[in-house]
């Protein structure tokens, strides 16, 4: 199937749940959609579109709000799917149920923004250190890092 | 009566820190955690402060084996947003290194291999070849590791004729050696004996949990990025996918082997059709505003990179995924139903982008809370002893 | 007369721990490969081993992680005296290129203190033999 009749399956299929669809380049296509449909949509995809693959998850902090990129991939085609979550309420489905793999990609979510994924099998930290402080989120925009005086081996400074 | 053994973080054996803590039963593993984190450095929040070309040395420097893949899936990445068109010149010396780091990573990898199951001179043999290889990438590029040949819009240095005549004569002496080494694995039954049926992942299940590269590969997966998604020279070369039937450690050497011989055909190929030209073309201090999906094949699996650009000359999001990390579901599968003593060499079957070496294992006493310490190098001692007293498995069959 | 004779061994054959600290594994890897048939330091008596008891000097790659950094000091304390330390790598000296990440310390010297630096990006093994043969003139 070529990328024209892919994206016009897809709209057939999600009709009003697809709210963009696009497709920039060859073999890549974007789908937006709400959170709450995420993992119907997951289970769509795996099902009748060959997409059992999840590559990862990229998160993304606009300022308002959280944006999150599902990426899969079929043998002819790459397929995007983004949602959006406001900032003072970061909740966000998860889609292990459709695709047990993604559950790593999930807790880096967790602990990289701040997001609360519900139903996630495994909640713990995935890439941040035991001591690391609660409620400090590195990849959000408003977090800064200082970065600690170095010593300097023979006193001098 | 079960036991828990914490594997890691500092083990000779592995080079990366990381940390597995197992649940054992007597000898059979019913449980697997993984503790990442130890190499955990905050990439992506550095990324968003250095511009386009400084980002190209610091995604090099994600890993050391495959630092060419990381480089080259950005620098893709960022062609395609700021709306480049490399010259072929430029793109078939970008793409030859490619292969020649894929070659140098496979060589790596069966020493690796060979030193899990015990079989040290093969080791030795694989890495000294892999010096032939170090030697060419340090010819073209100026570096053993950490070519930085990608510059955006091209690459930087230029092949000559001699440079040409000189790497068409290493694949050759390569390939030889190669074969050789192939007959020696195929009529070695202790060797084979070892690693078949270890670590055993069924196709359903490389599907459901995203394993990636040799790793799906070997389950009779077909997937492979340069088939599905070819970007630049890959449409105009002839190669194979290489798969495998037998889900476990025999069917991942298998191919890895494949692939080194299908490496050899493309570096010769590439070679002799490189194409005339500049190599490089211009590319300008700010990206307009998008997004863009990079995906390339590294030695290891599918390697994705999501770069979105904001107008400015520095990236506002950078999202890598490395192959391996795609992997550790699968890993904590086939470790369940394993014996201990096939640990270093399961781990290492997924190559996990370090080197073999020992690792120091305390044994946790699950009633009474005492510490034992057990070095990895006796567990592998331990298990060649096993192994070799043993009967040998007479129907182990190298496939190819 | 006991200690010449140690002194001599340990110059004549001192026996290594290599440490990844959060490394890229560039390094790891030339360590390694000086202990293969081109570089072949198991000439000068050098071993790898396994556990840092058994060690005399340690190999020590990569910027210092958070999470590494109190099991470094562990490792560094269970090595017996006297130890040697030897920095592998730009990542090892100052943090290379990932200087200002959040996770990372700066180089080994902001943990453990250290005898000899060696650079590169990464160190070549022939630098890194050398590194050692210079740290065993020094003994």
């Amino acid at each position: 199937m070529s990328d024209i009749e892919i994206v016009e399956s897809l709209k057939r299929d999600l009709g009003d749940k697809a709210l963009e669809l696009t497709n920039p380049d060859r073999r890549r296509i974007f789908l937006k959609i709400a959170p709450a449909d995420l993992a119907a949509a997951a289970a769509l995809l795996r099902d009748a579109y060959d997409c059992a693959y999840l590559a990862t998850i990229s998160g993304l902090d606009k300022g308002e709000t959280f944006e999150f990129l599902y990426h899969f991939a079929s043998p002819v085609v790459n397929i995007n799917v983004r949602t959006e979550i406001p900032r003072t309420d970061p909740r966000l489905p998860s889609i292990c149920g459709a695709i047990p793999g993604a559950v790593l990609y999930e807790r880096e979510l967790q602990e990289m923004f701040g997001v609360v994924v519900e139903g996630i099998p495994d909640p713990r930290r995935l890439n941040l250190p035991d001591d690391w402080p609660e409620g400090q989120f590195p990849l959000r925009k408003d977090w800064k890092h200082v970065r600690p005086q170095e010593v300097i081996p023979g006193g001098k400074s | 009566m079960s036991f828990e053994i914490p594997i890691g973080p500092q083990h000779p054996a592995l080079k990366e820190p990381i940390s597995l803590r197992m649940t054992v039963d007597g000898e059979v593993i019913t449980g697997v955690d993984i503790r990442l984190g130890y190499n955990h450095r905050g990439v992506e929040k550095v990324a968003e402060e250095k511009n386009w070309t400084q980002n190209i040395y610091l995604t090099e420097r994600i890993c050391g084996i495959c630092s060419h893949s990381h480089a080259t899936c950005y620098v893709q990445g960022v062609e395609k947003l700021m709306e480049l068109a490399p010259p072929k010149r430029g793109l078939y010396i970008r793409y030859l290194v490619s292969e020649l780091e894929r070659v140098h990573s496979h060589l790596l990898w069966l020493g690796v291999a060979g030193h899990e199951a015990g079989f040290d001179s093969f080791f030795m043999y694989t890495w000294r070849d892999r010096e032939i290889v170090m030697d060419l990438l340090e010819m073209i590029s100026g570096n053993r590791v950490h070519y930085a040949i990608n510059t955006i819009g091209g690459v930087r240095r230029d092949l000559d004729e001699g440079q040409k005549a000189r790497i068409l004569e290493g694949v050759a002496t390569l390939r030889k050696r190669s074969e050789y080494y192939f007959h020696i694995g195929a009529n070695e039954p202790s060797f084979v004996g070892r690693i078949a049926g270890v670590g055993m992942l069924s196709k359903e299940q490389a599907v459901s949990l995203c394993a990636v590269g040799p790793v799906a590969r070997a389950s009779g997966v077909a997937r492979d990025v340069r088939k599905e998604d070819p970007y630049a020279v890959y449409d105009e070369l002839d190669f194979e996918l290489c798969t495998a039937d037998t889900c476990d450690v025999l069917g991942r050497v298998v191919v890895r082997v494949k692939e080194l011989l299908e490496s050899y055909k493309m570096i010769e190929q590439m070679v002799k059709g490189l194409p005339d030209g500049d190599i490089a073309c211009k590319a300008p201090r700010k990206a307009k505003p998008g997004e863009v999906v990079s995906r390339y094949e590294a030695p290891r699996g599918e390697n994705i990179h999501y770069i979105k650009a904001n107008g400015t000359d520095k990236p506002e999001r950078l999202k890598v995924r490395a192959p391996t990390l795609g992997n550790y579901p699968a890993t904590v599968e086939m470790l369940r139903n394993g014996f201990i003593a096939d640990i270093p060499l399961i781990f290492a079957a997924i190559d996990p982008c370090i080197c073999c070496a020992e690792r120091t294992v305390t044994l946790v006493g699950a009633r009474n809370g005492e510490e034992r310490l057990v070095t990895l190098g006796d567990l592998r001692r331990l298990a060649i002893e096993r192994h070799q007293s043993a009967p040998p498995k007479r129907n182990a069959v190298w496939p190819i | 007369m006991l200690n010449k004779l140690t002194r001599w061994s340990r110059i004549k054959s001192p026996w290594i721990l290599h440490l990844n600290s959060g490394a890229c594994n560039a390094c790891d890897i030339e360590i390694v490969a000086a202990l293969t048939p081109r570089f072949d330091v198991e000439r000068f008596g050098i071993l790898l081993k396994a556990t840092p008891r058994h060690a005399d000097v340690i190999v020590a790659s990569g910027p210092v992680t958070r999470q590494m950094r109190d099991r470094i000091v562990r490792i560094y304390d269970q090595t017996p005296d006297p130890k040697f330390v030897i920095a592998v790598g730009a990542c090892a000296m100052s943090g290379c290129v990932y200087r200002g990440a959040y996770n990372i310390m700066g180089g080994i010297d902001q943990v453990i203190p250290v005898n000899i630096y060696v650079p590169g990006c990464p160190a070549r093994p022939d630098a890194i033999v050398d590194g050692v043969v210079k740290l065993l003139g020094k003994l």
